[in-house]
């Protein structure tokens, strides 16, 4: 279904972006990413970026998801471009979390050391973190955003079900804007529930700020993408018919999950990136979507005119998602 | 805009369906027992509320909360008159735990492990066909929160009827954690009461079909509105601030005031900390009018059902509204101060003219949900009992508890 307009002609706008990727420094790093770039990179030292005040007792992804928020509502001109603290409007900015992986060595660590001894010797600081939607919390917390706080756990598709979401609530009035992040770290626990070396996994995390063009154009802030058409369907055929039924061209870009079949539909577009970023960046998961529109976002900042279709999940998942991504008529900043 | 809450499906330790599940709540049977599936010798607490359907006792097995998913999801499809083909019906299904049971079992015992099983898409998509599905993982408040999400979906005019469910399990991480920071360990959910010691996890799992308000269908209840936000203030202690905002909200939303709420389904874990807070919220937002609606809190018979619980006392509001029977806050002998002036229902079942009921259900990370439930049709039949509103105790000397439920699930 096409994400709906508030009102005619006021489409859905991505105005913020905010990266904590090992080895990327800024959004149109995204277009030359290479894995073994990212692999050479120091991982993300999230009290260099952020400061260690209120860090201590954060698990990993947390912390990541702090310093890609951070930047998300700097980019957004939410919180001043040198500023932490509490973010502009906080009370009706929402934050849409998508992590699937990122509580796991928690809970896993926690279930070891009861059955080796007992809660006696379970730290009481592990309970947030043993708390699926421990993100979502800790980002609303630092920024001070009151809004609705989603976190989804949706399995490959999570991070662009993410990104309708946020537009959804804008959309529907819930917030004025939607502060989206994706998550997930790489750590020996989801290593060995996955079967995948830990090399293989994402440690980083993505932000977006989501806000109706009208919102944005009235406060001056810049739109970097609006949101088309996104589906949720059964296979990656069904979920691009669904997306592009209606799109009056071909995209200029496809970025996909890392097993996509071809299809007509699509077959003119340049296939760059979709096995790219994971090639890049590793198993992304529940950051994969968010990642993706980062990347739509430097595709169009780079002169990419037409529109970018973005799916997540393989045939062999329970559904993939799409969703289509436009330049926007305001130019890049 | 208002919409209607088609059909309903429900499982938890003190029944096996909806009509069980009301059934137990007002006879006042609990589903207390001793911890089945952990190793009891690790823990403080060693009781819980859970489903007795594994397959040996100290023994545990994956996906039992999938299970109950599917199983209470059904229910809520054959009760609204529906297939079981979802092909085209969003889902959202809000899980405080989702299957991290599975995980742990994988991770320590060497269990066979999914990731795909951890959403449980994979599951839906099994059974039902369905692709357009969501878990949402909001911590206690997710299945609240989901039915927020699925009236958005229904005004936004992307989907004309939504399945909206919860369901959680036990995890030993979750319950081990509450275990260590809980300062006296609580041998049952107390809610409101001086004497209450913390909370104790149950199972369940609930679902209902949510449809466009056309003001015709038949339904079990209208769900006027529900609100969303979120305190960002604490990690695991909740605000009343917040709360208090979450509750104006849902009654502004609602297009209602205070005093035209007859029934409050409490969030009510038993812990210190929440029902402080959910007893100053309600006083400051209710006033003077905080000894207009009666309360109940039925974790004091279901436990804790984490996520899937918020969306189970929307099930239970919506019979209570339309027979007029309130299943009573068991276990509760003296209340707080902050709720010195709330009319419980104690002990037994009241019957009382029901229009309007608020749910409350909020979680870790400072995140609430809370509805507003109003009945469909004209008032309850039954029996008034005592004097206006039915605020007469029914029977039952106070404080009377019947530990173990009538019926188990499954097996």
């Amino acid at each position: 279904m096409a994400v709906p307009l508030p009102a005619p002609g006021d489409p859905i706008a991505l105005t913020g972006v905010g990266l904590a990727l090992p080895g990327i420094d800024h959004v149109t790093a995204l277009r030359s990413a290479t894995r073994g770039a990212v692999r050479a990179a120091d991982p993300v030292e999230p009290a260099a970026r952020i400061g260690r005040r209120g860090l201590r007792y954060l698990d990993r992804v947390s912390q990541l998801a702090l310093c890609a928020g951070q930047d998300a509502l700097r980019d957004a001109a939410l919180l001043p471009a040198d500023g932490g603290g509490a973010a502009a409007a906080g009370g009706s900015v929402a934050v849409v979390a998508s992590s699937n992986l990122g509580s796991l060595d928690t809970v896993c660590e926690l279930t070891s050391t009861i059955a080796e001894q007992t809660t006696d010797r379970v730290s009481p600081m592990a309970l947030p973190n043993a708390s699926s939607n421990v993100v979502a919390a800790v980002v609303a917390m630092r920024f001070g955003l009151r809004g609705p706080n989603l976190t989804f756990t949706n399995g490959p598709t999570s991070g662009l079900d993410a990104v309708f979401w946020a537009a959804l609530l804008v959309t529907v009035g819930r917030c004025s804007h939607a502060l989206v992040v994706g998550a997930e770290t790489s750590n020996p626990v989801v290593a060995r529930l996955l079967g995948r070396p830990a090399g293989e996994l994402l440690d980083g995390a993505v932000a977006l700020v989501v806000e109706r063009a009208a919102t944005a154009d009235g406060r001056g802030a810049s739109r970097l993408a609006e949101l088309g058409r996104y589906a949720r369907r059964p296979g990656v055929a069904a979920c691009v018919d669904r997306v592009l039924a209606g799109a009056p061209g071909a995209p200029g870009i496809w970025f996909a999950d890392s097993r996509p079949p071809g299809t007509a539909a699509v077959a003119a577009a340049p296939r760059v990136a979709g096995d790219d970023l994971t090639a890049a960046f590793g198993l992304a998961s529940g950051a994969l979507g968010v990642l993706q529109c980062a990347a739509a976002v430097a595709w169009f900042a780079a002169g990419g005119a037409a529109a970018a279709l973005l799916t997540a999940g393989a045939d062999t998942d329970d559904a993939v998602a799409g969703l289509l991504l436009r330049p926007s008529g305001r130019g890049p900043r | 805009m208002s919409w209607l809450i088609a059909g309903t499906g429900a499982v938890a330790s003190v029944g096996g369906s909806t009509d069980e599940v009301f059934a137990a709540l007002c006879a006042g049977h609990s589903g207390l027992a001793p911890l089945r599936g952990f190793d009891r010798r690790k823990y403080r607490a060693r009781s819980a509320y859970e489903i007795d359907d594994r397959p040996a006792p100290g023994t545990d097995v994956p996906l039992r909360a999938t299970g109950w998913l599917v199983r209470a999801v059904a229910e809520a499809l054959a009760d609204a008159g529906l297939g079981a083909d979802l092909s085209d019906v969003p889902v959202i299904v809000g899980s405080g735990l989702r299957e991290l049971r599975s995980a742990e079992l994988g991770w320590r015992d060497g269990a066979p492990f999914d990731p795909a099983a951890l959403h449980f898409g994979t599951a839906l998509r099994e059974r039902f066909g369905a692709a357009w599905t969501y878990t949402l993982a909001n911590a206690c408040a997710a299945s609240l929160y989901a039915l927020a999400m699925a009236g958005d979906l229904l005004d936004a005019g992307v989907a004309d009827a939504v399945v909206v469910a919860g369901t959680d399990t036990l995890t030993e991480s979750m319950f081990g954690a509450l275990d260590r920071v809980q300062l006296e360990p609580p041998d049952r959910i107390r809610p409101f009461d001086v004497a209450r010691r913390g909370t104790l996890l149950g199972d369940g799992a609930v679902a209902v079909v949510l449809r466009r308000d056309d003001h015709d269908s038949p339904a079990a209840a209208r769900v006027r509105a529900v609100s969303m936000n979120c305190d960002a203030a604490h990690a695991t202690a909740p605000d009343p601030r917040g709360i208090a905002a979450a509750i104006r909200m849902a009654h502004e939303r609602a297009g209602v005031t205070a005093s035209d709420l007859d029934l409050i389904l409490l969030h009510g874990t038993g812990t210190a900390l929440n029902d402080e807070a959910e007893a100053v919220a309600l006083g400051e937002v209710f006033g003077a009018a905080v000894d207009g609606p009666l309360l109940t809190a039925v974790k004091s018979m279901t436990g804790h059902t984490s996520g899937g619980s918020g969306l189970l006392s929307v099930v239970v509001a919506a019979r209570a509204l339309a027979t007029g029977r309130i299943p009573p806050t068991i276990g509760l002998r003296e209340p707080v101060a902050e709720a010195a002036r709330f009319r419980f229902v104690r002990d037994a079942g009241h019957a009382a003219d029901l229009r309007l009921a608020q749910v409350d259900a909020f979680g870790f990370g400072g995140v609430n949900a809370v509805a507003v439930v109003e009945r469909v049709g004209g008032p309850a039949g039954t029996q008034r009992v005592g004097g206006p509103a039915g605020t007469e105790r029914v029977g039952g000397p106070a404080g009377t508890e019947r530990v173990g439920g009538p019926t188990g699930v499954g097996r």
